[in-house]
């Protein structure tokens, strides 16, 4: 079966990790089973988001037939600013999407340049990924409770509420049919929750692949052991993140 | 490998998450024996009902079945009281759930529990991982302060506190951890730091499923020593399953 993982991070120095050739991390990838994956920046989402963002679409260059590259925005740096970002990301970089980690960023989603960077990226077919399921930044409603006022945008939580708020996952995926699951991160008798109570055309499989070995055969795993059907799996896996990213122009 | 599973609930509301079920996932996992607590309601409120019925799971199935027992600690003197008769009745720890019970693992509330697993020699394991009430550090820190009992990091602080997990494994050599839910990553680092004689294999069954966990511990770098050890000796010494 293929498989597009829409959520791995581009190794850097965060977290005491340090960069690898993009090479090694698609052969590691590729090993693993994936035949494409959503990269997302990882130092960006620390410090100097413009200059991560420029080393994210050098990284990638030679392999956009496999990475479809994420970068990001800084709120902080006020609207008018992050838009401008934004749209560099867009035009110039050649982006497809934005991922956004509260937690990491130190942002509430109440933070005026939210809203409109949301809405913006709904214009340009950006899909925006968040990190999720942690508190106080980054809950599953919390992060609902925006993308209500921006149903033209496609919103993912990365992490479908990781174990703790996984049913708040649930329901934010059912109130807002914008909203999207990642299944990085819940354990598997919770996974099967969410595939009995979500709509399974807006699932998608994700890993946290670059931040560790093991991690993409531990989630394809994880998936798996739902025992749910193959046609589910295929959508999961593949069909959904196709379906998603396409709008924005790619193809795997 | 003898495999010894330290972390599983059972639940009478879903068909999935029964004894019969987990017995077969012992059977086809080649499971030898699983650490059993009472789930639902029971860890809350019905402590009394859930100490006797997995008491009668384990008359059931002696072979197959320890248990740990629940007693909610803002029952006061009756927790106690409920702690000494499933002690007296064969259950070999304390299962705690902060976030259900409603209290944080730095609370004194929770003291009187702790002696009386000082008093009979008995473990606890905690439900960790979720802030504000079962932080690692949280469960240091009652490790700290009760260095005579020994306490399990259940499900290895997943999903948050992966960064925390090591450091207080360092703190007290009386914390062990189990290692259902979290990832391969976190756990090869705890094994790094701090070896393999406090780290003990668990399924979270229904959490997480027994076959994935196992396949997960077997591609952690241990030796045959080191893996007999997470797989089961470990948790044979704390919880004194005698077979």
């Amino acid at each position: 079966m293929k498989i597009i993982d829409t959520h791995t991070h581009l190794p850097g120095w965060t977290f005491e990790s340090k960069p690898r050739p993009i090479s090694d991390l698609r052969r590691e990838f590729e090993t693993e089973g994936l035949v494409g994956a959503w990269l997302f920046t990882t130092d960006g989402l620390i410090r100097d988001t413009a200059k991560n963002n420029d080393i994210l679409v050098e990284a990638v260059e030679g392999h956009r037939d496999f990475f479809v590259p994420f970068g990001t925005v800084n709120p902080h740096d006020g609207t008018e600013s992050a838009l401008r970002e934004l749209e560099r990301t867009k035009f110039q970089l050649g982006f497809k999407g934005i991922k956004f980690h509260p937690w990491l960023q130190a942002f509430s989603m109440t933070h005026p340049a939210i809203l409109p960077i949301l809405s913006r990226a709904g214009e340009l077919s950006m899909p925006v990924v968040f990190h999720d399921g942690t508190p106080p930044y980054s809950s599953p409603l919390q992060i609902a409770a925006v993308a209500e006022k921006v149903p033209h945008t496609t919103i993912i939580l990365g992490h479908a509420g990781l174990d703790d708020l996984y049913r708040d996952a649930i329901l934010a995926c059912k109130r807002q049919p914008n909203i999207h699951l990642c299944l990085c991160g819940p354990s598997s008798g919770y996974l099967r929750e969410i595939l009995h109570n979500c709509p399974v055309d807006r699932l998608l499989f994700g890993s946290d692949g670059g931040f560790g070995a093991d991690l993409i055969a531990w989630r394809i795993a994880t998936v798996r052991e739902t025992g749910a059907d193959p046609e589910t799996l295929q959508k999961i896996f593949y069909e959904n993140p196709l379906t998603l990213i396409s709008k924005a122009g790619v193809t795997q | 490998m003898r495999i010894i599973d330290s972390a599983v609930r059972f639940s009478s509301d879903v068909a999935s998450h029964t004894v019969d079920t987990y017995r077969q996932a012992m059977a086809s996992c080649s499971i030898d024996h699983a650490v059993i607590a009472p789930g639902d309601n029971c860890v809350t409120v019905y402590n009394e009902e859930g100490n006797v019925q997995t008491a009668e799971i384990i008359k059931t199935h002696p072979d197959l079945f320890s248990g740990l027992a629940v007693a909610n600690p803002w029952y006061g003197p009756k927790a106690v009281d409920i702690l000494k008769r499933a002690f007296d009745g064969g259950l070999r720890g304390l299962y705690l759930h902060p976030l259900r019970q409603g209290f944080r693992l730095t609370e004194g509330i929770i003291d009187p529990l702790i002696d009386v697993c000082l008093a009979y020699g008995r473990a606890v394991y905690s439900h960790t991982g979720t802030p504000i009430v079962c932080e690692p550090f949280q469960l240091a820190e009652l490790a700290r302060r009760f260095p005579d009992v020994r306490f399990v990091m259940g499900h290895g602080a997943y999903p948050d506190f992966w960064y925390d997990v090591s450091s207080a494994m360092t703190q007290s050599p009386n914390l062990y951890i189990e290692t259902s839910c979290q990832v391969g990553v976190v756990l090869q680092q705890v094994l790094d730091t701090v070896g393999a004689d406090r780290v003990l294999f668990g399924s979270g069954f229904p959490r997480s499923q027994p076959g994935l966990e196992i396949d997960k511990i077997k591609r952690l770098r241990l030796n045959t020593e080191n893996l007999a050890k997470v797989a089961a000796e470990n948790a044979k010494r704390l919880w004194g399953i005698k077979r």
